[in-house]
C-alpha cells in the first residue's frame, strides 16, 4: 500500500509539475514530420523526403540555388567563391572559400574534402545518384582551395549537379571515415547546423553551427520530430508544440490550416509532374489516332479540381513547370471528348477498346488514374488496373510489363534531364541502359542531344522546345498534373527569404531565418 | 503444480512454432524492398544492394533475426511493456471495485452508471479515445504535452509522458473488468453460502471483499488475460497516436518501409507475449482456485 501511495504521489507531482513547456531563453524551432523514424543523414545516399528537408539544413554544395528558387539561372557561389570554365565547357575549376569548418569539430574544408565528396557522390556502390555524374571523368585538388573538374561530355547543367541538392552536397572526409557506418545518423557537413542527437523513432536535434561562414544563425536548435499519425502532428501545432509542419497534400489539410491563427500556409514548388507514358511499340498504342484519343479524352482541368486547386495545378508539357528549358506554352491537346471518339472511329476502334496496365497501390496515384479511368470511358477506352503494390509496381513497368505508365516525379530542374530520362531512347525500358523512358519513343533523340553540345544558352533552349512540342504532338506521353509540395508555419517564424520553391521539398533553415 | 506448469509450457511451445511458421510464410509472398523505399526511384542497383548490405539484409535470415531481437525489439519492448502493465494495473485496480459495487447496488444509481461508463468505453476505439484525451488534456486545459516525449535522466518526464497513453488504455480495461467482476458477483452473491454467512452475521464487507469476491475472481483473471491480448492490439494504435516509442511505432515503420523481417519479427514477439499471457493466466488460475491445482 505504501508503494502504491508513492506511485499516486509521483503521477499527482508530475501532474503539477508537466504544465505547458517552460519559455526557453534559447530559440528552439520544432518541426513535425510525417515519418515514424529517420530513414539516413548521408546526402549521397537517401532519397526519402522526410529526410531530405533536414539534410538541406546541414550541408552546403560547391554552389547552391538562391533559397526559396529552383532556378538554374540564379545559381549562386556557396562553399566555392567563384569558378572559371575552359572554352569547350569540359574543364571546371572551383576557387574555395576560405575558413570553412566542419561541423562537430572536424576541421576546416578543403579541396580534399571537396574531391572526396564528389568521387563519393559518383560511385554507384555509394551513391544513389551517381548517374549524375556519369559524364564526369576526373576530379583533383590542384591546391587546398582549388578544386578542377573535368568531363567528357557537357552535361545539360554542370553547376545543376554540383549545388546544394543531393550528391552535390559537400561531406566532411575525416568525418566519413572517422564515423563508418555511424555516418548515416551522425553527418557531418558545413551548414548553418549541425547534428547533436538522434533518438531513435522520436526526433533529431540540431544545433546551430556559430561559425557558419555566412554567419551564426538565429535559431539555436532544432527539434525535428517524427510524428507518423496525422491527427496528432496537426494537434501538436494546435497546442503550439511545433511551429513548422510537414502537411498533407490535399487541398482540405490546406484550407483548414489557413483557417487557424499565426498561421501561414506554404505551398511551393517543385510541382511532382504526373506524365502518363504511353508505349508507341505496342498495340493498339502504336496507331497515333489512338494516342491522340487517349490525350483528347483527359481532363486535366477536372484532375486539378479533384486534386484541389490549392496544392495542385495543370501539367504544361511533357516537362514540369519552371525547369530550366520548359516550354510554358507546349501545344498540349485540348479536352474535346467528341474528337477522341472520331479518333478511334478512325482507327477502327468505333466500338471501343480494351487496355490492360499495371497501377501502384499508393493512393494519390491510383486515385489519379482511375479518373483517367473514367474519362476514358467516355470515349469508349476501357482501361483495366492491374492494381500492385508500389515496389512491385516500380519492378514491373521497368520490365517493360505495361502499355501505359503513370508516372511522378521531380528532378534537377533542367529540360535535359527529364527530357533524357523519361523521353530519350538510350534510356528505353528493357534495355541495357534503361532509365525511365516507357513509351520508348525516340522522336526527340536529336534534339535532347543538340542541346547538350551547345553552349549557347537561347539556342539551348529552343531545341528543348522543339524536343517537347515532338513529343506532345507525338504523344509519347500525356501530361495530367503537377502535385504542390505543402507545408505550414507560425508567422512567429520567418524564413528570411521568399519561399517559392525548395529542391529538399521542405522550406531551407538557414542563418537568416528568425523565430520570435 | 510444476506439473502444471510443465504442462502449461509444452502447450506453449507448438503454439509458438506455429505461429512462427505461418508468419514466415506469409511474409514471404508479400513483395518488398527497404532499400528502395530510403534510396528512391532513381538507386542503382549498386547502391540498392549497398542500402541492403548496410541495413543487413543480405544476412542470413537467422543472423537478422537475433539482431532484431537483440538490437530493435530491446530499446523499444520496456516502452511497450510499461505502457501495458499501467494500463492494466489501472483497469485491475478501478474495474474490480466498480463491478463489485455495482454488483452490490444492483439496479441503482451507482449500478447504471457503472454500466454505462463500461458501454462507452468498450464502444470507443482506443484512437478515437486517444484523440479526445489529447483534444482535452492537452489542447484545452494544457495539462499535458501532445507530443509525450521521456527524456533520458528525466524519470519525471517518464512518468508524464505515460499518464495520457495509459489512461487510454487504461479505461479500455476498467470497462472490461468492470463488466465481468459485476456479473460474476451477482452470481455469487446468489450462492447459498453466501446467504448462511449473512445469516451467521458475518460483516456485510467480510462476505463481499472474502468470501464472494475469492470466488468469483475466477472469469475476471480469465477476462484480463484474454483482454490483455486486445490491450496489447490497442497499445499499438495508442502508441501511434500519442507518438510513443514502443512495439506499435516499430510496425508502422516497418510497413511504410516495406521491412518485412522487421514485421515478421515483431509479429512473433507479439504472438510471444500473448502466449505468455496466456500462461501466466493459467497459472494465476491455480493461484485463485486450488480445485485448478487438484485436476
Amino acid at each position: 500500500m505504501r508503494s502504491f501511495a508513492s506511485l499516486a504521489a509521483t503521477l499527482a507531482a508530475a501532474l503539477l509539475i508537466t504544465g505547458p513547456l517552460p519559455a526557453h531563453a534559447q530559440k528552439v524551432l520544432n518541426v513535425g514530420m510525417a515519418a515514424a523514424d529517420l530513414g539516413s543523414l548521408d546526402p549521397h545516399r537517401t532519397a526519402n523526403t522526410p529526410d531530405k528537408a533536414i539534410i538541406g539544413w546541414m550541408f552546403n554544395g560547391l554552389v547552391r540555388f538562391k533559397p526559396g528558387t529552383m532556378n538554374p539561372d540564379q545559381i549562386e557561389p556557396d562553399l566555392a567563391e567563384r569558378w572559371d570554365t575552359s572554352a569547350d565547357q569540359l574543364t571546371w575549376t572551383f576557387h574555395l572559400r576560405k575558413g570553412v569548418q566542419c561541423n562537430n569539430g572536424y576541421g576546416e574544408l578543403t579541396a580534399d574534402d571537396v574531391v572526396f565528396s564528389l568521387k563519393r557522390a559518383a560511385d554507384p556502390k555509394i551513391s544513389s545518384f551517381s548517374s549524375d555524374y556519369a559524364d564526369m571523368t576526373s576530379v583533383e585538388a590542384v591546391d587546398p582551395s582549388t578544386v578542377r573538374l573535368t568531363f567528357k561530355n557537357r552535361p545539360a547543367s554542370v553547376l545543376g549537379i554540383l549545388t546544394n541538392y543531393q550528391g552535390g552536397n559537400i561531406v566532411c572526409r575525416k568525418a566519413v571515415e572517422k564515423l563508418g557506418d555511424d555516418f548515416r545518423t551522425k553527418a557531418v557537413g558545413t551548414g548553418p547546423f549541425a547534428i547533436e542527437q538522434y533518438t531513435p523513432n522520436q526526433s533529431v536535434t540540431l544545433v546551430a553551427n556559430k561559425s557558419y561562414f555566412r554567419g551564426a544563425p538565429k535559431i539555436d536548435r532544432i527539434v525535428y520530430r517524427y510524428i507518423p499519425s496525422d491527427a496528432t502532428r496537426d494537434l501538436a501545432y494546435t497546442s503550439g508544440e511545433i511551429d513548422l509542419i510537414y502537411g498533407r497534400q490535399d487541398q482540405v489539410w490546406a484550407e483548414r490550416m489557413k483557417s487557424l491563427p499565426h498561421t501561414i500556409v506554404d505551398v511551393f514548388g517543385p510541382g511532382e509532374l504526373s506524365d502518363l507514358s504511353l508505349n508507341v511499340t505496342k498495340k493498339p498504342l502504336d496507331d497515333l489516332r489512338v494516342r491522340q484519343a487517349i490525350a483528347y479524352a483527359v481532363n486535366r482541368a477536372e484532375l486539378v479540381k479533384f486534386k484541389g486547386p490549392l496544392t495542385a495545378r495543370e501539367a504544361v508539357s511533357v516537362v514540369p513547370h519552371d525547369y530550366l528549358g520548359t516550354d510554358e506554352n507546349a501545344p498540349l491537346y485540348p479536352y474535346d471528348p467528341a474528337k477522341a471518339k472520331q479518333l478511334l472511329a478512325d482507327a477502327g476502334y468505333a466500338n471501343g477498346l480494351k487496355i490492360s496496365i499495371i497501377q501502384t497501390a499508393l493512393p494519390t496515384m491510383l486515385n489519379t488514374m482511375q479518373i483517367v479511368q473514367a474519362e476514358l470511358k467516355k470515349v469508349g477506352i476501357d482501361m483495366e488496373l492491374n492494381v500492385v503494390d508500389h515496389p512491385t509496381f516500380h519492378a514491373q513497368i521497368r520490365k517493360d510489363l505495361s502499355p501505359m505508365v503513370m508516372y511522378s516525379a521531380a528532378r534537377l530542374p533542367v529540360a535535359d534531364v527529364y527530357l533524357t530520362q523519361f523521353f530519350h531512347s538510350r534510356s528505353t525500358v528493357g534495355t541495357p541502359t534503361a532509365v525511365t523512358n516507357f513509351s520508348h519513343c525516340s522522336v526527340a533523340d536529336k534534339d535532347i542531344d543538340a542541346a547538350r553540345q551547345t553552349t549557347d544558352v537561347a539556342k539551348q533552349k529552343a531545341l528543348w522546345k522543339d524536343a517537347q512540342d515532338k513529343l506532345v504532338k507525338d504523344v509519347c506521353a500525356v501530361p495530367l498534373y503537377e502535385q504542390l509540395q505543402v507545408w505550414a508555419h507560425r508567422d512567429k517564424l520567418n524564413f528570411g527569404y521568399k519561399l517559392d520553391a525548395s529542391l529538399t521539398l521542405g522550406p531551407i533553415i538557414n542563418e537568416q531565418t528568425t523565430l520570435q | 503444480m510444476l506439473t502444471y506448469i510443465l504442462k502449461r509450457l509444452l502447450v506453449a511451445i507448438p503454439t509458438l512454432l506455429a505461429v512462427l511458421t505461418v508468419v514466415f510464410f506469409f511474409v514471404r509472398i508479400a513483395p518488398g524492398d527497404p532499400a528502395f523505399i530510403i534510396l528512391g526511384d532513381q538507386a542503382s542497383q549498386e547502391a540498392l544492394a549497398a542500402v541492403r548490405h548496410d541495413l543487413g539484409l543480405d544476412r542470413p535470415l537467422p543472423v537478422q533475426y537475433v539482431d532484431f531481437m537483440w538490437q530493435e525489439v530491446r530499446n523499444v519492448l520496456p516502452y511497450t511493456i510499461e505502457l501495458t502493465v499501467t494500463a492494466l494495473i489501472i483497469g485491475v485496480a478501478l474495474g474490480l471495485p466498480l463491478g463489485v459495487a455495482a454488483a452490490k447496488h444492483r439496479n441503482r444509481a451507482l449500478d447504471y452508471a457503472a454500466r454505462i461508463f463500461s458501454l462507452i468505453g468498450l464502444s470507443f476505439p482506443a484512437f478515437v479515445s486517444a484523440i479526445m484525451l489529447l483534444l482535452a488534456f492537452a489542447i484545452q486545459l494544457h495539462w499535458f504535452p501532445v507530443i509525450s516525449e521521456a527524456r533520458e535522466g528525466d524519470p519525471l518526464s517518464r512518468v508524464s509522458a505515460l499518464v495520457l497513453p495509459a489512461v487510454n488504455l487504461g479505461l479500455i480495461m476498467v470497462a472490461y473488468v468492470m463488466r465481468v467482476a459485476r456479473s460474476s458477483m451477482l452470481g455469487v452473491l446468489g450462492e447459498d453460502y453466501i446467504r448462511t454467512a449473512r445469516a451467521k452475521g458475518v460483516p456485510a464487507r467480510v462476505v463481499v471483499w472474502r468470501h464472494a469476491l475469492g470466488n468469483a475472481l475466477i472469469p475476471v483473471v480469465t477476462v484480463v488475460g484474454l483482454y490483455l491480448g486486445v490491450l496489447i492490439g490497442n497499445s499499438v494504435l495508442t502508441e501511434i497516436v500519442f507518438n510513443r516509442p514502443g512495439l506499435g511505432k516499430l510496425i508502422v515503420n516497418s510497413l511504410n518501409q516495406r521491412d518485412y523481417t522487421m514485421l515478421q519479427g515483431l509479429m512473433v514477439v507479439y504472438a510471444f507475449i500473448i502466449v505468455i499471457v496466456n500462461l501466466l493466466t493459467d497459472l494465476t488460475y491455480g493461484v485463485v482456485d486450488p480445485r485448478v491445482r487438484q485436476t
